[in-house]
């Protein structure tokens, strides 16, 4: 038979399988698809012309030579044609998938400063029992930081060596706790008090003391003041109001321990302890295997004290505490060093910090 | 201050018996926590942490005291056999009310040195022995029963002695070689050639005991503690004399503490008492103080039984008597801090301990209060910005000088924003502006690596006035570095103004805040918190209505002058357009490049209109050529 079919015909359908497999994509089987079966100077245009030329008695036999030949290629590149397509349909699908491994696009995130996002922990675990804040200047006077405070006029602590004073206002100085918002808020409050049902109230912010700066100390730092003044306010409801806001704040198993204590605004005074927190009261570093974390002072507020904002301790009594923010800060975190809250490294902001 | 189990045992035998965790604990319980405990050989020693309203308690008796009190144990007896006063030897004249009582001594010293036991008990306190008898013998009594007294050298005294105030300009060399000038509010110990001792504070040299010395005078008083605090203070001179007279030493105890002074050198040195006697006498105690069982009750959280209140404080040395529902109670001579009811409920509860205290929540007697409108509007600027990726800083309030001029306002003086007392230079005046700490706190970050700096903090600024310094809280954000480029889709990009001024916009500031380029790349802005719009009243706005036709949108872009003001360029092109259709113009796109004519850059201006009806093309159209016009009529070009 293909004596027939011209030599470079017969060789060109031998290696048609080779050259097929030989296409990598659609654009090089379109070139020999117009090879072998285009409508031009194909070698299937070729055979037919050769077709018409052909002997009478030889067009039966050629024809079917041909045919077969032609269908042959025709179904090799169908087949070729669909291979190379569904691999590029593959391919589309690859390039349109998203693999969530890539790092993503992220909305920045920032952080509060964590002595904020902590004093605005308090805050909210001590709005549900109606208190609300009370804020006050940094600058204050002697008056509302130490003499409305019981604090006698010559304690050591208004020494210069102690507490920050203005040059050109020897009577103003730098507060040295929250206290003051007390002496403020009291005095504010004083005259329609009855009318009002007492007060309750949290003064968070920022103190200064002449402290040298180092890993434990700083002349700047923060503070959360607490107070409440009702009618025959005592040292129980003091301890029902702690123990539900550091249950709040550390766990519902926490327990609270109350210890004498002396502050000059209040009478009596005590150390507030919580189990610690952290080991759960089993005993760790931060406890110092005691199981007990000092959390704060705190007491009944000293009569001299309502008496200076012009409330009757006879019909008035309250409670107060003060609590200091660093120091829960590096306890809950064990942050070693107290100059990090005061860095500002962002690497640590956003670390310890967050939004809320 | 440090006690030394073995001493305290001597004072109340049943300290022996517990263990150092239960001591401490019960130490603890009374308002004594123990700082620390150190291991001596064959002992230890506890650091108790004593509040400055307990002199009483400073000393191995008035901790025993104390402990005897609540474990319901006896204290052993103070063992001296009272030594017979006769004549005064040497006349001693207390000129002054500040020192009522002077108990004192002659004796002639012996041979003999302070015996080892007591060494070692001063060295277990870190009180160095000095194997002078009559020096540590005071220094033992101090730590022992917290009375202090002194030894006088009794040969280098000349005549008699006083207890006056100084005269100003006086000068006495302490024990410790300082020359001190004298005011008239120091109290002294004097003789006919001057000072010899700051009372109740430290001795002169002139008179202290040497090895030389052969007699000795011995002082045991009773000082006003207000006049040694601030002799102490005035003279920087704070010494274990001063703080227990200064705390309020135990005035019964100056004939006490002498006649153990006495009884010690003739024990340890065969000291011969030559005479004793005592000028002044101890003073009235104060009046009575009354403790109602209501108020009791109130402080408790019950009803304490008077039987039981009474029994506390007759524990603690108090003489009581009960009156219907009252107590009246006189408080020992050593409790200077017994002065108010509530003192003294503190101390019925101090013994009952504090575990007993019952946990209630307060009644609400009034409805709460709202949170201030200024304490709300700082937290949501501050969440807002911890969302956009800025982070919170908190700073010291007081900077440097120069770095404060940095940003001061020309009408804000230093000096009226200035410490006296500083912490140091860099730390001496309250800052005028945020910025200059949030430009160091970002440059250090900077050094530290950081792609991207996004800072804010909110703090008070002062502004100098006649009356001091004005607080105005601010805040203050500085945005610098490198933007994006940390994954496939965003670009990097330098920080800009622009992105401050995006910023300034999405806190709704009231025009645009000056944006200070601190450093290459880094900028920031500042601003009085009272500038931005307090959190409405209104949980949600009254309704405005909008079209519900389609919005259309329409982009021109503009060839324009490098020089070309925006904002004119805005108002000139939104004048030619109809306001009740403008939805929006705004530039979307700047676009500079040296494919365009020099001096010149295109602007992409859209412009989105919407009415109650459906617009048609021809008439918007109409509008975008209006608006075009007015662009040109400024110079600009429609780009082809």
């Amino acid at each position: 038979m293909d004596q027939l079919l011209p030599p470079e015909i017969v060789e060109a359908g031998r290696t048609f399988p080779a050259a097929l497999a030989a296409c990598g994509d659609l654009d090089a089987l379109l070139r020999l698809k117009a090879a072998f079966v285009g409508r031009e100077s194909s070698h299937a245009t070729r055979l037919m012309e050769l077709l018409k030329t052909a002997p009478k008695e030889q067009k039966r036999e050629l024809g079917a030579a041909i045919n077969g030949l032609k269908q042959q290629w025709e179904e090799g590149l169908k087949a070729r044609q669909a291979e190379l397509e569904a691999a590029k349909r593959k391919l589309g699908a690859l390039a349109a998938t998203w693999d969530p491994a890539l790092p993503p696009p992220q909305p920045p995130r920032g952080a509060l400063h964590p002595l904020n996002r902590l004093m605005d922990r308090l805050v909210d675990v001590f709005r549900p029992m109606g208190f609300h804040v009370e804020e006050g200047p940094e600058v204050e006077t002697e008056a509302h930081n130490f003499d409305g405070l019981n604090i006698p006029e010559d304690h050591p602590a208004k020494a210069s060596s102690d507490t920050f004073y203005l040059a050109a206002h020897p009577e103003l100085l730098l507060r040295t706790h929250t206290s003051p918002v007390q002496v403020r808020t009291l005095l504010r409050v004083a005259p329609d008090l009855a009318a009002r049902g007492g007060i309750r109230f949290l003064a968070p912010g920022r103190v200064y003391r002449k402290d040298e700066i180092d890993p434990t100390h700083s002349p700047m730092f923060h503070q959360v003041e607490g107070m409440l003044v009702g009618h025959g306010i005592g040292m129980q409801h003091l301890k029902g109001t702690l123990e539900y806001a550091l249950r709040a704040l550390f766990g519902p198993d926490t327990e609270i321990r109350l210890r004498p204590s002396y502050f000059p605004f209040v009478e009596p005074g005590c150390e507030v302890d919580v189990s610690c927190p952290l080991c759960g009261a089993k005993g760790c570093r931060v406890c110092k295997g005691s199981g007990w974390v000092e959390i704060l002072g705190a007491g009944l507020i000293h009569p001299n004290v309502l008496t200076y904002a012009g409330i009757d301790p006879h019909e008035w009594s309250g409670w107060a505490f003060g609590m200091g923010v660093e120091r829960m800060a590096m306890m809950l975190s064990q942050t070693p060093d107290l100059r990090l809250f005061f860095e500002n490294d962002q690497r640590f902001l956003k670390a310890m910090g967050g939004l809320d | 201050m440090w006690i030394e189990r073995k001493v305290l045992a001597q004072e109340i035998p049943a300290a022996a018996a517990l263990d150092t965790r239960q001591l401490c604990e019960a130490l603890a319980a009374l308002g004594f926590p123990v700082d620390g405990v150190a291991a001596l050989e064959g002992t230890e020693a506890l650091d108790v942490d004593i509040t400055a309203n307990r002199g009483d308690a400073m000393s191995h008796r008035g901790i025993a005291r104390e402990l005897a009190a609540k474990l319901q144990q006896p204290l052993a007896p103070i063992a001296t056999g009272a030594v017979a006063e006769g004549e005064a030897l040497v006349p001693v004249w207390l000129e002054a009310e500040a020192c009522p009582i002077y108990a004192t001594a002659v004796l002639e010293l012996g041979e003999g040195v302070t015996p080892e036991a007591v060494q070692s008990f001063l060295r277990a306190l870190e009180a160095s022995p000095k194997r002078l008898p009559a020096v540590d013998a005071s220094n033992e009594l101090l730590l022992r029963y917290g009375h202090p007294t002194h030894a006088f050298d009794a040969d280098a005294i000349h005549g008699a002695v006083a207890v006056r105030w100084a005269k100003a300009g006086e000068t006495l060399v302490t024990l410790d070689g300082v020359t001190r000038t004298l005011t008239g509010r120091d109290l002294l110990i004097a003789d006919e050639a001057g000072p010899i001792a700051l009372a109740g504070v430290m001795g002169g040299d002139r008179t202290k005991v040497t090895e030389a010395t052969r007699r000795v005078l011995l002082e045991s008083a009773w000082f006003e503690p207000k006049g040694v605090r601030a002799t102490a203070r005035r003279h920087s001179l704070h010494t274990d004399a001063s703080h227990r007279f200064g705390r309020g030493a135990d005035p019964a105890m100056a004939r006490v503490a002498r006649d153990l002074l006495v009884a010690r050198l003739q024990a340890w040195c065969q000291a011969k008492l030559i005479g004793a006697w005592t000028a002044g006498s101890v003073p009235a105690p104060a009046a009575p103080v009354n403790l109602d069982l209501a108020l009791l009750a109130r402080v408790a959280g019950e009803a304490v039984p008077l039987e039981a209140a009474r029994e506390a404080l007759t524990r603690l040395g108090c003489v009581v008597t009960a009156a219907g529902d009252r107590l009246c109670v006189a408080p020992p001579t050593w409790r200077h801090d017994l002065a108010i009811a509530e003192d003294l409920a503190e101390e019925v509860l101090r013994l009952r301990g504090y575990e007993h205290i019952p946990s209630v929540l307060p009644p609400m007697e009034g409805p709460p209060e709202h949170l201030a409108p200024a304490y709300l509007l700082r937290q949501r600027v501050a969440r807002r910005l911890a969302q956009l990726g800025f982070h919170q800083t908190v700073t010291y309030g007081f900077i440097s000088p120069e770095a404060d001029a940095l940003f001061a306002a020309p009408d804000n003086p230093a000096a009226g924003r200035t410490l006296a007392n500083p912490l140091g230079y860099e730390y001496s005046v309250l800052r005028a502006s945020l910025l200059p700490s949030l430009k160091a706190t970002a440059e250090q970050n900077l050094r530290q690596g950081s792609r991207q700096i996004k800072l804010f903090e909110l703090a008070p600024t002062y502004r100098s006035t006649p009356a001091g310094p004005r607080e105005q809280m601010t805040l203050a954000a500085v945005w610098g570095g490198v933007l994006g480029g940390e994954d496939y889709l965003s670009p990097a990009r330098a920080v800009l103004e622009a992105d401050l001024a995006g910023l300034s916009r999405d806190l709704d500031l009231p025009g645009l805040p000056a944006i200070h380029r601190l450093a290459d790349g880094l900028f920031g802005f500042e601003v009085e918190l009272d500038a931005l719009p307090r959190p409405q009243d209104r949980i949600i706005p009254v309704f405005r209505p909008f079209s519900r036709f389609p919005s259309v949108e329409r982009d021109l872009s503009l060839l324009v002058d490098l020089g070309q003001s925006y904002a004119a360029l805005h108002q000139a092109m939104a004048a030619a357009l109809p306001a009740d259709s403008l939805l929006e113009l705004r530039c979307v796109d700047v676009f500079r490049h040296k494919s365009l004519p020099e001096g010149q850059q295109a602007w992409l201006l859209r412009m989105r209109f919407q009415a109650e009806r459906t617009l048609v093309g021809a008439e918007v159209d109409g509008w975008v050529a209006a608006a075009l016009a007015a662009a040109e009529s400024l110079g600009a070009k429609l780009r082809a």
